[in-house]
């Protein structure tokens, strides 16, 4: 399984890596995308079976990535994992499309509770 | 008959912005903090809330908050300390010799997620900015601050409205011609 990681940091990049292996994660691929734009050409040019994405990011944030990925037709698997996770934006990403939110900051136990049921 | 004079004083108050005091306080902040160590530097790392000595060398990192309250969330430390706490988030992946984009990054990321939870709290519905790293904005007098101390190395952590947001302000209300 190939796991798109998006996020503008790189050391949250890192650590959601870290805790993807931490939650025993650790035999899949993982591919980096820097900001939203970046996440939805990879989409396309890596085929990822999971797109991992932070909410708030400069040149396309991880709502119009997932927007822009459902309106060219890409059903991939999309998860936010954000540093804000009010109602608001838990109904604003469910309704685009996303699987779930995972509120930063997070642990192991949360991964697997968010991805037990997505990760074969 | 009484006839009241309005001299606009509660149409002012009734308009004035929520204080920062009445929508969150230290502990809250502290807590808050707490979890985001807990989670992204270590599990056996503590804040502990004491104030100590003078930054030397003092670095900022802060997100803004726009919404019902309009302010930023602010974290100080040394320079030497983000560097600390930049190893500590990166773990094996930090590199022998940090350059100042891991330690801007590190730090950013930390005020990202304590100023996001942050918001959580404050009312909406209002939108967060992305991380900026430097010489602390300016506060205004609407200043919410948990002086802690982490490995011994001060750190404080401000949620803080804007000098500038609110001066425009008062300067509206100082104009307001009393009706």
């Amino acid at each position: 399984m190939k796991i798109l990681v998006a996020d503008d940091s790189r050391v949250m990049r890192q650590i959601v890596i870290r805790t993807l292996r931490q939650a025993g994660y650790d035999d899949h691929d993982i591919v980096e995308a820097e900001d939203g734009a970046d996440a939805l050409a990879k989409v396309t040019s890596e085929k990822p079976d999971l797109v991992l994405s932070d909410w708030n990011m400069p040149n396309m944030t991880g709502i119009e990535c997932l927007q822009a990925m459902r309106a060219s037709g890409s059903a991939v698997p999309f998860g936010f994992v954000t540093s804000e996770g009010s109602a608001e934006m838990r109904e604003k990403a469910a309704n685009a499309g996303a699987l779930f939110l995972i509120a930063k900051p997070f642990t192991a136990d949360t991964f697997n509770e968010h991805l037990d049921g997505v990760i074969a | 008959m009484t006839a009241y004079l309005d001299t606009g004083d509660r149409r002012r108050s009734a308009d004035a912005p929520p204080r920062i005091a009445d929508l969150i306080d230290e502990a809250t902040i502290q807590s808050i903090a707490e979890e985001a160590w807990s989670a992204l530097v270590g599990e056996d790392e503590y804040l502990v809330p004491l104030p100590g000595d003078p930054l030397v060398d003092a670095v900022s990192s802060w997100v803004e908050v726009v919404g019902p309250w309009t302010g930023t969330v602010v974290i100080t430390t040394a320079r030497a300390t983000a560097a600390e706490l930049s190893r500590c988030l990166l773990k094996e992946h930090a590199p022998p010799v940090l350059d100042d984009e891991d330690v801007d990054d590190a730090l950013g990321e930390l005020a990202n997620v304590v100023g996001g939870n942050v918001k959580a709290v404050l009312p909406g519905p209002s939108s967060l900015g992305l991380p900026e790293v430097g010489t602390a904005p300016e506060a205004g007098t609407d200043v919410c601050r948990v002086d802690l101390l982490w490995r011994g190395q001060s750190l404080t952590i401000s949620v803080q409205d804007s000098a500038g947001v609110l001066t425009e302000q008062n300067n509206q209300q100082k104009n307001e011609v009393p009706l």
